[in-house]
């Protein structure tokens, strides 16, 4: 994939926003109110939908593996790189699929990638684990996923409505 | 210039979040269901190895400890004063079991609370230990107790 002096640096904003998003979240822990592992916004999620629509799969695809590489890194876990990934990548792949869907809002693609994104990180923790137990927790997170992708369809619509204006979108 | 998506929800996205709502509550059915007649227990697993297997009851004695991955869980007795049982008189709950505390960075485990229903399970990510009950009350009107 060859990409333009523009784009290269876009794809490192977004990263870099990708990252501070997803520290930022944990100021907002949502497992205290439903404590289940795995349990969180997922505000990351705006940029890989806002990358997705604006810079096409490719790129949201560089934007989302540099966010989960380098936030296992920056933790100091690799343990949660497997996490991460599936989880990530089961977003992306539902994603890019639920967008070609002309009668799909931003709202629709978002919720069924958040939902994809916890089916992700269920089978990375049955994986991990060697067990079928995190199974249980599937269904809340499932109903927890229409939330949290709501919310962040809405910060994505928010974000295109206010780049309507400029010539961001262009080329 | 690349299309804009649609920023206003359509009736298709609520197909969507049917579709998941659908999954959720086909798998909180499936997942959730009653227990079976016979005794609760709680299966212990380390890494993906069983290590323990007791009843919520023997945890009265004294808690039981678990190490997995450099982490340890401690699991003590406890009752469920929300489950079904709530409207009792006299007022009782489920026997059942919490993890009293562990040394793991996320604390899930700790914050899962009680468990005291068949299919129930404490997960500690970092530690990789699960704890899982099997098996269930019996229906009303079954079998207390089998003596002898």
């Amino acid at each position: 994939m060859k990409l333009t002096t523009k784009q290269l640096t876009l794809c490192a904003l977004l990263t870099a926003t990708a990252l501070a998003l997803s520290y930022l979240e944990n100021l907002f822990p949502l497992s205290l109110a439903i404590p289940i592992p795995g349990v969180k916004l997922g505000l990351a999620n705006i940029v890989t939908v806002f990358a997705l629509y604006a810079m096409g799969p490719g790129q949201a695809l560089l934007i989302l593996l540099a966010r989960c590489f380098l936030g296992a890194l920056f933790a100091g876990n690799m343990n949660a790189l497997v996490f991460s990934l599936l989880g990530a990548l089961s977003a992306m792949g539902a994603m890019v699929l639920l967008s070609r869907l002309r009668g799909l809002s931003i709202y629709g693609v978002s919720a069924g990638g958040a939902a994809a994104h916890n089916c992700g990180q269920i089978a990375a923790a049955m994986l991990t684990l060697g067990s079928s137990a995190p199974l249980y927790y599937l269904p809340v997170l499932l109903a927890v996923s229409l939330f949290t992708g709501g919310l962040t369809g809405l910060a994505s619509a928010c974000l295109f409505q206010g780049l309507r204006s400029t010539n961001l979108m262009k080329g | 210039m690349k299309p804009f998506p649609k920023l206003r929800p359509t009736a298709w996205d609520a197909l969507v979040v049917l579709c998941v709502a659908a999954l959720a509550v086909g798998l909180a059915v499936f997942q959730w269901r009653g227990g079976q007649s016979q005794a609760l227990t709680a299966v212990v697993s380390v890494d993906g190895a069983e290590v323990d297997r007791f009843s919520p009851e023997d945890l009265l004695e004294h808690p039981r400890t678990y190490t997995g991955n450099g982490y340890t869980l401690t699991v003590v007795f406890g009752i469920d004063y929300e489950g079904p049982a709530r409207n009792a008189m006299p007022p009782s709950g489920e026997s059942g079991l919490r993890a009293a505390a562990s040394d793991c960075p996320t604390q899930d485990c700790v914050h899962t609370g009680i468990i005291a229903r068949s299919g129930q399970s404490i997960v500690c990510l970092p530690a990789r230990i699960i704890i899982r009950l099997e098996g269930g009350r019996a229906e009303d009107g079954g079998v207390d107790a089998v003596l002898g």
